[in-house]
């Protein structure tokens, strides 16, 4: 039930009142057949011998590390004390701090999952117009954001208007441009001054070995910082998964962002081919990580796209050139597109707060 | 009916003729004309004082996308673009409702009108770029008893005069009927036509109509709605007719009173019916149908099926269907209608989607007919000034979900008088999960939902917003013109 905006402040002599009317039935219990979470739904049963292997053998190996290291401290008791004692306090931090990353490790994990199963009761909210479901969701986002200082403002008044009676499926999609809305365009902006760098880099780099490293190092760098925008803070373990995740997504969806715009970029990489090999390779280069940040939006981002527009590939491919001042031939007039979107205003100084949030967790 | 196929084309042709007047003036700013359609008492006046001082003041709609996508530069109003109608008179609405003795707009007894005119940023470069950036708002106010006159635009004098008394001589009517139909058998129709009769059986019938309406039960069976509402027709000719026991199909005798009545009737749709239709209702591009169900189901299941049967026959008056472009220079069509179920704060929200329910039962056949012809429709629960708060009373280790306001003066529930002062919480009762069962009677005298005062505007609390609180206007009105605003 709703959270009442203003308690009663008399409510001495209401009850004669409203015992006067017959007595009603009790409301009957909401009829809502409970959903099986999809991404939980059909999960392989039985033995998984190649985990069992490998964590067999993760196991030998830790204890053989463990027990190296025992025999070595041991060894250095029997030398020296102090060498012992040096070499025990030393192991006992090795150990403190390895399980602090594996905690965290978890910890990123399971924020992840919990970014995509907040997506999933939302997208039921919206389609079932659930008030419970609309209910989870909101109380979902306001823990994901309420230690952030850059949400505090919108999650104010994002409180100020959940008081109000509105149906579940308007609940969320408020939800979504009140919260979501400075997310999307910071994002927007983090998408395109990776696929920016690499651009450039790609066009500037001597060897191709290089380019590959570059490359990949830059697009781990961003998904990173997307995912650290959204509310996830995966570490090691999360970017793996991540990536796993993004890479998937695109393989489902890429075929078909891939032809609304196709067109446009084989001619533009034709144009930049055509002045120089190097600089078509960085135009691709920066538009295919464009595509993966826009993959990766998808998978981190908490709430589905559903009031607000998912940025397109030809608005963030515009920006690419924009400002670098690479001699793009799709550039310019692209960019003119792109700019009313009301995308670029704070981009930059946002985005700086994005570096910053993503590079203080090491 | 040669004639009336006749006075149709000629219709259609004047109404296609004034379009293209208004396409061509308003080319690149369009106007947009709102229906507020409802019956008497559904809400239509404090709908349009809510919308546009909502408008006006940049209110508290977080639904309605221009708006919470901050793209709406300044709303006002126009001068008032007809010279023969007179405009709405939104400032005494609003003294009414915030003014010292606070209590609703009366109600309508003539037609009136208002243009608003929004000032926007659209959302397109190229319409940026054209300087199209300004909507104007049309929007009609008259009193909900003409409403019932649009069903006669396709009903003969005989089929008419059926009708109306077949309805007169049910159960719950016939009561008050009694001095008309003695003179409906005091004379035959076929006999010559006989003047000081008609003028008696007129005022008969008209008594008739009114005590009907009075009484709350059946206030909706195609009376022609001047008799109730005269507005500047009072005492005209064009009102001397009652229905006669004729045959259905039947043709009169040259000369006879059936004649005559006939040629009367004719003549009311000729010239009151057919222009009110014409000049306000065959132009109209989005449409709210307004019922005040919570009213109906007070009364009981007859009122309701009434309510259900009166919306239906005026709506499938209208001209529904997808809006095109090339044909709505000649005549537009509406191509999105919502239907509200207003005063949705005399009940707890968790009660909403069984109101949804019972409206969009009520108006099935005509929101069918709609969608079929390419109409969005929705459903709504709407209190466009929202008097009431919500609260959870513990009774008996029960938590009932109550709503808490000031309730009218005058107004009682079970023993219990109030007087206008002092603030009550309420549980009206538990509206029924099958629609069907409103109709059908079941919860009559089990729900009791009072009416309450205008709430009180306290300007000192900046939280409430800088307009009337509400409940979904601004789903509402996102639905009715957010595409227009784009």
């Amino acid at each position: 039930m709703s959270r009442d905006d203003t308690a009663p402040p008399r409510p001495v002599r209401q009850p004669r009142v409203f015992t006067a009317p017959p007595p009603p039935p009790p409301p009957p219990p909401p009829s809502e057949q409970p959903e099986v979470l999809r991404h939980l739904a059909g999960r392989r049963k039985g033995i998984r011998w190649g985990a069992l292997f490998l964590s067999s053998v993760g196991g030998l190996i830790t204890m053989a590390i463990g027990y190296s290291a025992y025999r070595f401290v041991e060894d250095l008791f029997a030398r020296q004390d102090w060498l012992g004692w040096l070499a025990f306090s030393l192991a006992v931090l090795a150990g403190v701090a390895a399980i602090s990353i594996i905690l965290r490790e978890i910890w990123g994990l399971s924020r992840l999952a919990k970014m995509g199963e907040i997506r999933t009761i939302a997208e039921r909210a919206i389609r079932q117009d659930s008030a419970s479901d609309a209910a989870s969701t909101v109380g979902s986002l306001r823990s994901l954001y309420s230690g952030r200082r850059d949400m505090a403002q919108a999650l104010t008044s994002f409180a100020e208007y959940d008081r109000e009676i509105m149906d579940p499926r308007d609940r969320v999609k408020l939800a979504e441009r009140m919260l979501m809305s400075e997310l999307d365009r910071d994002a927007a902006g983090l998408i395109a001054r990776s696929a920016r760098r690499i651009s450039i880099l790609t066009a500037v780099t001597p060897a191709a070995v290089l380019d590959v490293l570059f490359v990949g190092a830059q697009n781990l760098v961003m998904l990173r910082g997307l995912a650290t925008l959204y509310g996830a803070r995966p570490h090691l373990l999360g970017t793996i998964k991540l990536t796993r995740m993004v890479v998937t997504h695109l393989a489902v969806t890429g075929s078909i962002a891939f032809s609304d715009t196709v067109l446009q970029h084989i001619i533009g990489r034709g144009i930049a081919g055509r002045i120089s090999a190097r600089l078509g390779e960085g135009a691709v280069n920066g538009i295919m990580t464009a595509r993966i940040g826009l993959a990766a939006m998808d998978v981190v981002r908490p709430l589905p796209f559903e009031t607000l527009r998912r940025p397109s590939l030809s608005s963030i491919a515009g920006r690419i050139g924009d400002v670098a001042g690479t001699p793009d031939e799709d550039g310019p007039e692209q960019s003119q597109d792109a700019t009313p979107h009301g995308t670029q205003p704070q981009g930059p100084a946002a985005g700086a707060l994005v570096e910053r949030d993503a590079s203080r967790i090491p | 009916m040669a004639r009336s196929t006749l006075g149709k084309l000629t219709d259609r042709g004047l109404i296609a003729l004034s379009e293209l007047a208004d396409y061509a003036s308003a080319f690149g700013n369009p106007s947009l004309r709102l229906g507020v359609t409802g019956l008497s008492r559904s809400g239509k006046t404090v709908f349009i004082t809510a919308l546009v001082h909502n408008l006006l003041h940049g209110g508290r709609l977080p639904l309605f996308d221009p708006q919470a996508e901050q793209r709406i530069i300044r709303a006002y109003l126009e001068p008032q673009p007809d010279d023969a109608v007179p405009r709405f008179a939104y400032e005494d609405h609003v003294e009414a409702l915030i003014g010292k003795d606070r209590h609703w707009p009366e109600s309508t007894r003539r037609m009136s009108q208002l243009r608003l005119t929004v000032e926007f940023l659209p959302r397109g470069q190229l319409a940026r770029r054209l300087g199209r950036n300004r909507l104007h708002i049309d929007i009609v106010d008259y009193p909900g008893e003409w409403l019932l006159d649009l069903p006669l635009l396709d009903l003969s004098y005989e089929a008419w005069s059926a009708e109306m008394i077949a309805a007169s001589r049910r159960p719950t009517t016939s009561a008050h009927a009694g001095e008309w139909h003695a003179l409906l058998t005091a004379r035959d129709p076929q006999s010559p036509a006989d003047e000081p009769l008609a003028v008696k059986s007129a005022d008969a019938f008209r008594r008739f109509l009114i005590a009907c309406r009075d009484d709350q039960v059946a206030l909706s069976f195609l009376p022609p709605g001047r008799f109730l509402m005269p507005g500047d027709l009072e005492g005209s000719p064009l009102l001397t007719f009652a229905p006669l026991d004729v045959p259905s199909e039947g043709t009169p005798p040259k000369g006879s009173y059936w004649a005559m009545m006939a040629r009367r009737y004719d003549a009311y749709v000729r010239h009151v019916v057919r222009p009110f239709f014409r000049e306000h209702f065959s132009r109209l591009d989005r449409q709210i149908v307004l019922m005040d169900a919570l009213a109906a189901l007070n009364a009981g299941a007859e009122a309701v099926s009434d309510l259900g049967r009166a919306l239906t026959d005026v709506l499938l008056a209208f001209r529904h269907g997808r809006a095109n472009p090339l044909a709505s220079m000649f005549g537009r069509r509406i191509d999105r209608i919502m239907i509200a179920a207003t005063k949705a704060d005399y009940l707890h929200h968790t009660s909403h989607d069984r109101l949804e329910a019972i409206a969009s039962r009520l108006v099935q056949k005509a929101t069918e007919h709609a969608a079929f012809a390419g109409a969005d429709v929705e459903v709504t629960a709407l209190a466009a000034i929202r008097a009431t708060r919500e609260a959870e009373i513990l009774e008996d280790g029960e938590r009932l979900p109550c709503i808490v306001g000031v309730p009218q003066a005058g107004e009682r529930l079970g023993n219990e008088y109030f007087d206008g002062e002092r603030e009550a919480a309420i549980f009206p009762g538990d509206l029924p999960d099958n629609p069907d069962d409103a109709l059908a009677g079941a919860v009559e005298g089990q729900v009791r939902f009072i009416r309450f005062r205008p709430p009180m505007i306290d300007a000192s609390r900046w939280d409430l917003g800088p307009s009337f609180p509400h409940i979904r206007l601004d789903r509402t009105l996102n639905f009715l013109l957010s595409d227009f605003l784009a």
